[in-house]
């Protein structure tokens, strides 16, 4: 059997899905869309439950609604559960009605009932049930109350059936029953009819020259269209069925609305969100996370100890050269490079849950929506920024808050603009060694730049490319709750390791490419000097694509570039090993004398410098960006598209620089 | 803009924090966005009251069929209103 999990957003669709299934889920997405695809199996049954998307109606219009509408239509499951918010019952009994059209029984889950009473609802569920014509379930997905009920339901055979009551005022009804015996043996027939009353665009091929007919005959009589009737309708039959099952008392002002007069206080909101995210952002990229990553892979952590561990064990038992490097320059040193990141990860996944489960991250939204729609961007964007300016890949997987899909793919595409505190080395050696005491300008221009570039990009992107209508801001402010401990832990568990299995996968074999790259010959030779390797013949090819931003043909700094794609503080080191020196002296003696960077100007200085902060960013973020934007093409799409705009701003800089330089 | 006064009528977007009106039709060009605030309860008839508005003025939070909805003044603009006493 296979069950259907349907509810608005925000109805607690998550956590009851959670309860039912335990631990048997699997996580996919839906074909073409990056929206989650959860299906699992409910505990003590063999009964499949598939999650849909978190939908208020099953009109055509977003990606959601579609994902959802395809699958009950299609895929026919055998009973929908309806997961109902109970403390708004009226505008979640709406998607009710639109699923009682279905040839299918569907359950009434009436989710939250432990907080009814202090919000001064009661619901008589016998009534309800009676009304409606189908099976009512209380329960409470939070407090795991009549959760077994609703399995006992599931498997007993006692699920009412669908009787398609008549809700509409007769001229409706009528018309729909004429169209409905038009449709021949066509399954969920009283659905696809008053779709077709809605003109609904998916179903153009059904339409008659008889529908539109009757169509226009409704319009003329009520003086409105299809679509305002209906809704109209429906909400007036679920106000008639509330009166007879819901009272509700007046109470106190809820803890919700006193927390919001400070939180949205019109004065204290900006500030009190300020401290918030500087509160993250020291947790989560500064103080406490920079030192967790010192911990792991700095000098001394635990992954450099056992590199060097590891080495010295092979070395005593005489492995070969090649593999000692493979495994240790290679595997370890990419895939923990990334690695190192991960309690890092874990202290912002559990700072983005809290924001989120105790309900202020929709507040962040509301408060900021003005300020970024301006620039094509949803107010959810800020974060991904500000995480990113400590690193990429968490801030790209932080943009899964972001609900608008144009919003969110352009939010993942723009943050690896933000620079990162890989990239601080980089920054440090040029801005240091050509700007001597004005680095701290040509600093601070960098960021300035970065904003800049992310807020024309928005733009750009929002005029020329997901032209798209932009998104209504329409949703919910949730209740402030304390968040369920149980389901913090899982949340961060899950996105933990799904970064872990990324770096297993994709991140280690790119740097096992690279390293290849690197320490072999054309002829196979292992390790050559870096300047007869594949890389650099490589970057030999490709030195023609950085001429315009430095004056001349330099594979060092192609080759250096490339190697930042491992880790952006790799761009550093290589430009020392290339220069014939120990990486530990990586500082002037690199630009120095007769040697091969010594072409660099302060101009070509900064335009190599904004190249590699604002190109492609390292596999880690790429990684990220594949699975964020759901797509191998997408990805591609966005790496390109980053490194086209370094490239124009790196090739601008160069020549304006240039310009000046040589009128002295 | 002035404060509407009861039995006035304008655009949902003209009310001020605490008011109430009831709702005489939508006007939108984009039917996506229509339909879904159809789908919202935001139908003829409907009684909205404005709840709290963000520290920026845009968007606004409008309480209607017992519960709450966030909704943006453009959209706002769009909604024929009559003001109603509470």
């Amino acid at each position: 059997m296979r069950v259907a999990l349907v509810g608005n957003q925000n109805s607690g669709k998550t956590s009851l899905f959670n309860c039912l299934t335990g631990s048997n889920q699997k996580v996919g997405n839906w074909p073409g869309v990056t929206i989650d695809r959860k299906e699992g199996v409910i505990k003590g049954t063999e009964t499949i439950l598939v999650d849909l998307p978190g939908i208020y109606s099953l009109s055509p219009y977003t990606s959601e609604e579609e994902v959802s509408r395809k699958y009950i239509l299609e895929e026919n499951p055998d009973v929908i559960i309806n997961i109902v918010d109970a403390t708004s019952l009226e505008r979640s009994l709406y998607l009710t009605t639109q699923l009682l059209e279905l040839d299918c029984q569907v359950i009434l889950a009436l989710n939250m009932c432990d907080i009814l009473e202090k919000k001064g609802i009661s619901i008589d569920e016998k009534e309800l049930s009676k009304n409606l014509h189908m099976s009512v379930v209380k329960i409470s997905a939070l407090k795991n109350m009549g959760i077994q009920e609703l399995i006992n339901l599931l498997k007993s055979e006692e699920i009412l059936d669908n009787k398609h009551q008549k809700i509409y005022e007769d001229p409706i009804e009528k018309a729909i029953e004429k169209i409905s015996s038009q449709l021949n043996d066509l399954k969920h027939k009283r659905f696809i009819s008053v779709k077709l009353l809605e003109r609904d665009p998916l179903l153009k091929d059904k339409e008659t020259e008889n529908i539109r007919h009757d169509i226009t005959e409704c319009e003329q009589a009520y003086q409105l269209d299809m679509e305002q009737i209906i809704a109209n309708q429906r909400y007036l039959y679920i106000d008639k069925v509330k009166q007879t099952c819901l009272t509700k008392t007046p109470v106190p002002e809820s803890g919700t609305d006193k927390l919001d007069k400070i939180f949205l206080n019109k004065w204290l909101a900006l500030p009190i969100f300020a401290l918030i995210m500087a509160l993250v952002y020291f947790l989560a990229v500064g103080v406490v996370g920079s030192y967790t990553v010192e911990l792991i892979s700095g000098e001394g952590g635990i992954i450099t100890l056992f590199q060097n561990w590891l080495s010295e064990f092979l070395i005593s038992n005489e492995v070969s050269e090649w593999l000692i490097s493979l495994i240790c320059d290679g595997i370890i040193a990419g895939v923990s490079s990334v690695l190192g990141f991960v309690p890092q990860l874990i202290i912002l996944f559990l700072c983005i849950c809290l924001l989120e489960t105790s309900g202020y991250m929709s507040r962040i939204a509301f408060l900021l929506d003005k300020l970024f729609r301006s620039i094509g961007l949803s107010g959810k964007s800020l974060i991904p920024f500000i995480v990113g300016s400590g690193c990429s890949v968490p801030g790209i997987m932080t943009c899964r808050t972001i609900e608008d899909e144009t919003e969110r793919r352009i939010t993942i595409m723009l943050t690896p603009f933000m620079p990162c505190s890989a990239k601080l080395p980089i920054l440090t050696l040029f801005a240091g060694n050509f700007f001597g005491e004005f680095a701290w300008l040509a600093t601070v221009f960098l960021y300035f730049l970065a904003i800049l570039t992310i807020v024309f990009s928005s733009l750009v992107m929002k005029k020329w490319i997901f032209t798209e209508k932009g998104s209504a801001f329409i949703s919910e402010l949730p209740e402030y709750k304390l968040p369920s401990l149980t389901y913090v832990l899982r949340d961060v568990g899950e996105k933990t390791f799904a970064f872990i299995q990324r770096a297993g996968t994709i991140i280690l074999f790119c740097s096992v490419v690279v390293w290849f790259l690197l320490s072999f010959s054309w002829k196979l030779e292992y390790g050559v000097a870096i300047e007869f390797s594949i890389l650099a013949s490589i970057g030999k090819g490709l030195a023609w694509l950085f001429y315009p931003m430095l004056g001349t043909l330099s594979w060092g700094s192609a080759v250096s570039a490339l190697q930042g794609l491992i880790a952006k503080e790799q761009v550093v080191s290589s430009m020392a090993i290339i220069a014939g020196l120990f990486e530990e002296t990586a500082d002037a003696t690199i630009f120095a004398g007769n040697g091969i960077f010594s072409f660099f100007t302060p101009a070509s200085a900064y335009a190599f410098m904004v190249f590699n902060l604002f190109s492609a960013p390292c596999f880690g973020a790429i990684g990220a960006m594949k699975r964020e934007l759901g797509s191998v093409k997408r990805m591609l799409q966005a790496v390109l598209f980053q490194t086209g705009i370094a490239w124009v701003l790196a090739v601008l800089i160069y020549q304006i620089g240039h310009f000046l330089e040589m009128m002295g | 803009m002035h404060r509407l006064k009861e039995g006035e009528t304008g655009h949902l977007s003209d009310l001020k924090l605490g008011q109430c009106a009831e709702v005489l039709g939508l006007h939108n060009d984009n039917l996506a966005l229509r339909r879904r605030l159809l789908d919202m309860g935001i139908t003829t008839g409907v009684k909205i009251r404005v709840k709290k508005i963000a520290p920026l003025g845009d968007p606004v939070d409008i309480e209607l069929r017992g519960y709450e909805l966030c909704i943006r003044l453009d959209e706002m603009r769009n909604i024929d209103i009559k003001v109603v006493s509470k």
